[in-house]
């Protein structure tokens, strides 16, 4: 029994991490500005697409960090471009704007790549096999939620301790106070989703590490996915985005060990719903109520 | 207010009047197989699905994305329903010619599918419609999930095919008006347009409008907020079931995969570009958004040399590249889309200054 | 002795550690215009928000022609948190309406800061408050079988509009209209859910001396008109004496007099809490 679970429940562990770090980009980003960023998904795709092209040209010692850098230039980007003139709109078109922004990247990717699977590059180190128990598996699967885990303890003790952490804790608070109190917000913002296209760039090279090939539209699921771990977890709250997230990536697998994959991607949704319903807010999600 | 007068309401059925005759009139020229042809059905199609959304999303600020669930619903019972008998062994080669041993009528099979969307709806609202916006959105969106796994399931085949296709069902050319195939859409999404708008010039679309604006002042006024809510995914569901079975016979064959959320968002985008809140406008750039992606942006999907001269950048893939962008602009710079919240037939009229003149 | 239309008993109100409300017990009797006063963050719209369903009480009864609308006891983590008196004195007794449900039974109020529907005008924003008295269902509702009731509603929509003096403004956006006037389209939408008992949430806040004076008038004459029962909120002194057959005061979430205009006005404790010169 333990040895035929086993590998799932590491898949588990290993896809709930990589979950995790592009859930971390979402529920910062709806933390302040309140906004669903549906186009973070093909950001974490565009991740893919990079490494692909760059070490087709360059060594991996100098792609993995451009890789980082392109990433990071296409979150602040896609921000500028697509949600700064929506500032002052109400929520529902900043949404549709994410929604045309998410539209706009797959349809590049689509033509830039000719709509084509491209092999991922195997990632030296990373893409080697080991055995832990009975079970053999790629180096990935460890290294992934230590990582993980590292990465997200330095972004808490940045948010806690830093001054520009303490602008974000600001702004997610109240958005019109803190401008008035002097905050730039926009170089605030600017600063969340540069954070969240790093972690979701290091998220993808763990991900398609295990998966291999990349297509334009491979990241909507991972995306949805990883957005559903930050609702559950109570959107807004780092800790809870990581928490939901591995719990999803555990919870899907487990569902494929017990014989439904055609299930594994509802059944997250069906989770999602259920926790909505008796919490509203996630699991460490904040109340507010609205002032009659 | 907008109580239409005789004059406005007879000029405007008038002029669908004369749209309904321009299409028979341009198939009948140009046979059933002409682009212009193609275009209008689907956008017949996707005017009433668009329109349906915008009841939700528009008119009572329900930011919902599971029109492509219940969509799917309606394509697949309607698919289901009308298959003929003699074609099942073939249809369900995998599943012993499936369990469901008789077939409905077209019309009513076509009513059916949104009955079980409207059904369907009924029971997703009851937990997900007391949700907040952005929940709202995603809860609506996972239920499209579900609905399209359920719908997969190989213990569902002998119904539903599993995740092969369904085809053989009744299409267009099964449904052909005056010896065309394009007036039957035009018909069905018409009436339905039709529904939709009394409904929304009603006191129950008053109500719909009141949520949208201001939750907590509706109720307020004594308009129950779940209950209206519930009216408006149920009807809105019930008309997407119709528009997805009216896809399923555009499209001659069906399959769950293709109702991913993808689907939504195009529909959505429509109802934007449209604007929210406007029934003509979503019409309007139902017609224009299908046109747009299936006939007159083709161009740039081909390479093409004029003079010896490669024009650049024109390869597959760049009329979605285009598009987007276009629609990016709509969104960022025109977000009241064509119309705004207005319709069609308020325009270029004087702007009356009292009510109270239309009741004397 | 007149009949009460509305009474509060032990109404505690406490949000986490914060007690808004603090056992705030009234009566309004039918006929009365009756002002609750206080100095701002006192808890009156907090109040308001209790009777009227927004908020369900952490504990006390809410009873509207002595039927209960609202009726709450401290439970689960308040149990602990609970910093009121009576824990127990409603134990058996879990009664919330919803705001529309307390609307239909004839309670309509206005809000503080002006609540409107903002993409209609003001004809369709008094329409719209003639839904809950319906008696068609959506089928007929959608193909006019309801005409009848469609066309009185109009006409009573023009009365009231007529009544507050905007049914010259009735076609335009009700957000483009000037303060004061939104005001009054608020009045006349509460008016159109044919209620018994009228809550005013500040009605003459951002008004001058001169609007103020008419607004007091107004409210006579529709209190006389429409028998109604009237409950207000105000800071302006002026109308409240003027008008007021009764005043509560409370201070902190707590009260601290009750009693006719010059009562009020000469109760120590009343001068005490206004005292510092808030007493516009």
């Amino acid at each position: 029994m333990f040895d035929r679970i086993l590998p799932y429940i590491l898949a588990g562990i290993s896809v709930g991490g990589q979950y995790a770090l592009i859930a971390v980009g979402y529920t910062m980003v709806y933390g302040i500005l309140r906004l669903i960023n549906f186009a973070h998904g093909d950001i974490f795709t565009a991740a893919g697409f990079f490494m692909v092209y760059l070490t087709a040209s360059l060594p991996m010692a100098v792609s993995i960090p451009l890789v980082i850098v392109l990433t990071v230039a296409l979150g602040f980007l896609l921000e500028r471009a697509a949600y700064k003139p929506l500032r002052t709109a109400p929520r529902m078109s900043v949404m549709i704007s994410a929604i045309g922004a998410s539209y706009l990247l797959q349809n590049l990717m689509w033509y830039i790549t000719g709509g084509l699977a491209k092999q991922y590059p195997v990632l030296p180190w990373l893409g080697d096999n080991v055995q832990i128990f009975s079970a053999s598996t790629k180096v990935v699967t460890i290294v992934t939620p230590i990582l993980t885990i590292l990465l997200v303890i330095a972004l808490v003790m940045l948010i806690r301790y830093t001054k520009i952490g303490m602008a974000m804790r600001a702004v997610s608070h109240d958005f019109e106070t803190s401008q008035l109190m002097g905050i730039r917000i926009n170089s605030v913002i600017s600063m969340t989703f540069v954070i969240g296209s790093g972690l979701a760039a290091v998220g993808s090279m763990l991900y398609f590490t295990n998966y291999s090939t990349v297509t334009p539209t491979v990241g909507a699921m991972p995306g949805l996915k990883a957005f559903v771990a930050a609702v559950f977890g109570g959107i807004g709250s780092i800790p809870g985005a990581v928490i939901g997230a591995f719990i999803i990536g555990i919870c899907e697998n487990l569902i494929k060990a017990a014989g439904y994959t055609a299930f594994s991607d509802a059944f997250t949704f069906a989770l999602l719903i259920v926790v909505l319903l008796f919490k509203p807010t996630g699991l460490f999600g904040e109340k507010t109520a609205e002032k009659v | 207010m907008k109580k239409m007068s005789k004059t406005r309401l007879i000029v405007s059925l008038l002029a669908v009047l004369l749209l309904y005759a321009g299409a028979w009139y341009a198939e009948t020229a140009m046979g059933a197989n002409n682009m212009l042809i193609t275009v209008l059905k689907k956008g017949a199609v996707y005017a009433l699905i668009a329109v349906s959304m915008n009841l939700l999303n528009g008119f009572t600020g329900l930011f919902s994305l599971g029109q492509a669930g219940f969509m799917l619903v309606g394509a697949y019972v309607y698919a289901v329903f009308t298959i003929p008998l003699k074609r099942h062994a073939a249809v369900y080669q995998y599943y012993n010619g499936g369990i469901i041993q008789f077939e409905l009528p077209l019309l009513v099979a076509l009513i059916l599918g949104g009955v079980v969307a409207a059904i369907l709806a009924a029971l997703v609202g009851l937990p997900v419609l007391r949700l907040k916006s952005d929940y709202l959105a995603i809860a609506t969106l996972g239920f499209a999930e579900i609905i399209r796994a359920v719908v997969q399931w190989d213990s569902l085949g002998p119904i539903t095919n599993g995740s092969n296709l369904l085809k053989t069902y009744p299409t267009f050319s099964n449904t052909k008006i005056l010896g065309t195939t394009v007036l039957f859409p035009f018909i069905v999404s018409g009436v339905c347009i039709g529904l939709i708008l009394l409904l929304i010039n009603s006191t129950y679309g008053r109500a719909f409008k009141a949520i949208r604006d201001d939750e907590v002042a509706a109720e307020a006024m004594g308009i129950n907020l779940f209950k209206h809510k519930e009216l408006a995914f149920v009807i809105s569901c019930f008309f997407a079931g119709i528009g997805g079975a009216l896809l399923a016979m555009f499209q001659g064959t069906v399959q769950a995969n293709s109702f991913k959320s993808a689907m939504t968002y195009d529909i959505l985008l429509m109802v934007v570009i449209g604007g929210m809140g406007s029934v003509s406008g979503s019409v309007i750039a139902s017609f224009l958004y299908i046109a747009c992606s299936e006939w007159w942006l083709r161009f740039l999907d081909n390479e093409q040399v004029i003079n010896g001269f490669q024009v650049p950048l024109l390869r597959s893939g760049f009329r979605m590249v285009v598009f987007s962008v276009v629609i990016m602009i709509v969104v960022l710079f025109f977000r009241r889309g064509i119309m705004g919240d207005r319709e069609l037939w308020d325009l270029r009229l004087p702007k009356r200054k009292k009510e109270g003149g239309a009741l004397k | 002795m007149s009949k009460n239309v509305l009474r509060l008993e032990n109404i505690t109100m406490q949000f986490g550690g914060v007690v808004a409300i603090n056992d705030l017990s009234m009566r309004i009797d039918e006929g009365e215009i009756v002002a609750l006063i206080g100095p701002n963050g006192a808890g009156k719209t907090t109040a308001f928000n209790c009777v009227t369903g927004v908020y369900e009480p952490t504990n006390g009864a809410v009873y509207f022609h002595d039927k209960i609308i609202a009726a709450a006891h401290p439970t689960g983590k308040m149990k602990r948190m609970y910093a009121g008196p009576d824990p127990d004195k409603f134990k058996n007794l879990h009664v919330q309406l919803t705001p529309d449900q307390i609307t239909k039974m004839g309670i309509a109020r206005t809000f503080q800061n002006i609540r409107l529907f903002k993409s209609q005008t003001a004809f369709e924003n008094v329409l719209i408050a003639t839904h809950l008295r319906r008696t068609s269902n959506v089928f007929s509702a959608m193909f006019r079988l309801n005409w009848k009731e469609e066309k009185r509603n109009r006409e009573r929509t023009m009365e009231l509009l007529r009544i507050v003096g905007l049914d010259d403004v009735a076609g335009e956006k009700a957000t483009s209209l000037p303060y004061g006037k939104q005001r009054r389209l608020e009045i006349a939408r509460a008016l159109a859910t044919e209620p018994s008992l009228l809550l005013l949430d500040e009605p003459a806040a951002g008004m001058n001396p001169q609007e103020t004076l008419e607004l007091g008038q107004f409210i006579q004459q529709i209190k006389k008109d429409f028998g109604l029962t009237v409950f207000v909120i105000e800071h302006h002194m002026d109308l409240v004496m003027g008008i007021s057959d009764r005043i509560y005061v409370i201070e902190f979430g707590k009260q601290i007099a009750e009693g006719t205009p010059e009562e009020i006005q000469n109760n120590q404790a009343v001068i005490d809490a206004y005292l510092g010169g808030n007493d516009e």
